[in-house]
């Protein structure tokens, strides 16, 4: 294959790795800290991602023109009222069912997720449409050969590695940090220590669901347009990077990531058969992965969970 | 005299029909080496989670120096000065020595959510600051731990491990230090190396008060200034080794003997 397109289709694929690594930590960080999966999760990305919509279009309709400036908007207010809902979600689903089958977790944020992903469909101005998504970013290219980067695609790639790392310094090197890996590890032992157990699960939702705005928001530029059933597919393929990655654990949830968009850009590039079976590829790997590695690539007992 | 640091008055735990610890009565003074004593099921580790929080108190209070404790969460008792060691180990393998022992400092560590995310200088300085500290309180109980403090406590032996337990909850200079067996699992010479550790650390801060239930009787006698016998959740007596030792109704209990 011609060098420049191998470095065009390494690059989207990164750019998805991204995406996927930034909603597949919010599932492993819940998991983590209180042993549940919440379905809600794909469906928070979604509501991310019409929220910061919102916001562009509350900020057009006030006059303000300045791309940096509605960029900043959308994120603030999108992250922010995310982790709001997070916690929410936390505070009124999780936490009451602590010590109940994990499977009701799952039931009822399977539920609280339709009732998202509903709301946004009947409630936003015709919201069973598909959205046009500003582009609010520098829409030059560069070019190298036969490998064109778009600066968009670049600006978003660093933002989302950015937050990753983010994550990063926050678990390894914060009093936070220790205090959500203590609480996964521990939760009693945690608290013998002073640690507070509800507020360290509401902040680590929080936290996940801030991300998962994130997630939201550069799909949403990526790809310049939304719809009210995004979070489905998202949802599903973080949640199964997450899986493979290994649940509970943090960098696994990235690799995940990586490599489940590894997986679909192989699938749309390499099999000869049209791109459309990407993720019917991708899934089937996943399925193939399952069955060799049942405990995910970094199992949580050998690497540190969370 | 003073008043007690320690003083748990009638406690009473239940579980189910049965009653674990069934009015007990204990005190314990500043400074002072408690040795908790009694048969399997006595009440000993019931007494420690009715202290920390850990079970669910009936009946009767507990007061840390003047304090009313009873019933409070785990986390509350602990900003109270009160550290405790686990029967079964409960060190976070999955964490370095070092993060353990930073858990150990949590209450004392830079406080509020803005420090705990942004003010990495400051807890990054802290926490340099703390290395230093936590090297010098491992070192107190091996020579070897200190070099070891980034590694995974996972890779530690189960007497590091064990040493490690007792400098987390050190480390962060408690009042009242609670120790749950600490020989369990432990061959008698690594114990009687562990508790020369104990008492030369124990020797370095005077005011520091520890309660430490143990099996081992040469354990006892060599490091608590007084024993307590807790037999069916009350406490059966109470003294010197030697005069707990020699009490009939210690032995009968305890020792099997008729």
């Amino acid at each position: 294959m011609d060098p420049g397109l191998l470095a065009q289709h390494v690059f989207n694929g990164l750019m998805l790795g991204v995406i996927y690594a930034l909603v597949a930590v919010g599932f492993t960080l819940f998991f983590g800290v209180m042993d549940v999966i919440k379905f809600s999760h794909g469906d928070v990305v979604m509501l991310g991602a019409f929220t910061a919509l919102a916001v562009a279009a509350g900020l057009t309709g006030m006059g303000v023109t300045s791309h940096p400036l509605m960029l900043l908007g959308m994120l603030v207010v999108a992250l922010g009222l995310m982790a709001v809902v997070g916690a929410l979600l936390a505070r009124l689903l999780v936490l009451p069912l602590r010590g109940a089958p994990a499977i009701n977790v799952l039931l009822i944020t399977l539920m609280a997720g339709t009732v998202i992903r509903e709301g946004v469909r009947l409630f936003y101005p015709q919201g069973s449409n598909p959205k046009p998504f500003p582009r609010l970013l520098p829409g030059g290219t560069v070019e190298i050969g036969s490998f064109t980067l778009r600066h968009d695609s670049a600006i978003l790639f660093v933002i989302g590695v950015a937050a990753i790392v983010g994550v990063h310094l926050t678990l390894a090197r914060t009093r936070l940090g220790l205090a959500i890996r203590a609480v996964a590890q521990d939760p009693e032992t945690a608290s013998a220590m002073g640690i507070p157990f509800t507020a360290t699960v509401l902040a680590t939702f929080a936290i996940g669901s801030a991300l998962a705005a994130l997630a939201g928001v550069v799909n949403g530029l990526y790809y310049s347009e939304i719809s009210f059933n995004l979070g489905l597919l998202l949802g599903a393929i973080g949640f199964s990077a997450a899986v493979v990655g290994g649940l509970g654990n943090v960098y696994g949830a990235i690799l995940g990531g990586f490599l489940f968009a590894a997986l679909q850009t192989i699938g749309a590039v390499a099999l000869p058969f049209a791109s459309a079976y990407k993720d019917v590829f991708a899934f089937a790997a996943v399925i193939v992965l399952m069955a060799l590695r049942p405990a995910g690539l970094l199992a949580e007992r050998s690497a540190e969970r969370v | 005299m003073t008043a007690p640091l320690l003083d748990a008055r009638a406690l009473v735990v239940r579980f189910g029909g049965v009653t674990a610890l069934d009015g007990l009565d204990l005190s314990v003074h500043t400074g002072e080496t408690v040795g908790l004593i009694g048969p399997n099921g006595s009440g000993k580790t019931t007494f420690f989670n009715a202290l920390t929080g850990f079970v669910r108190v009936a009946g009767g209070r507990a007061q840390l120096a003047g304090a009313d404790i009873t019933g409070l969460e785990p986390r509350r008792i602990a900003a109270f000065g009160i550290a405790r060691t686990f029967q079964r180990l409960r060190l976070l393998l999955d964490l370095s020595v070092f993060d353990n022992l930073m858990l150990g400092q949590h209450l004392t560590l830079d406080h509020g959510p803005w420090s705990s995310l942004f003010a990495r200088g400051r807890f990054a300085a802290a926490v340099r600051g703390q290395a230093d500290v936590a090297r010098t309180l491992l070192a107190a109980f091996s020579p070897g731990l200190p070099a070891r403090l980034f590694e995974p406590a996972r890779a530690l032996t189960m007497i590091d491990r064990r040493r490690v337990e007792i400098c987390r909850a050190l480390i962060r200079e408690p009042a009242l230090l609670l120790l749950d067996e600490p020989s369990a699992g432990m061959t008698p010479d690594e114990t009687a190396e562990l508790m020369t550790d104990l008492l030369a650390v124990k020797a370095q801060r005077p005011a520091l008060t520890v309660v430490i239930i143990e099996h081992d009787m040469g354990v006892i006698e060599r490091v608590s200034d007084r024993c307590v016998v807790l037999d069916y959740g009350r406490k059966l007596a109470e003294g010197s080794y030697a005069e707990v030792a020699a009490d009939p109704v210690v032995r009968r209990a305890y020792l099997g003997e008729d």
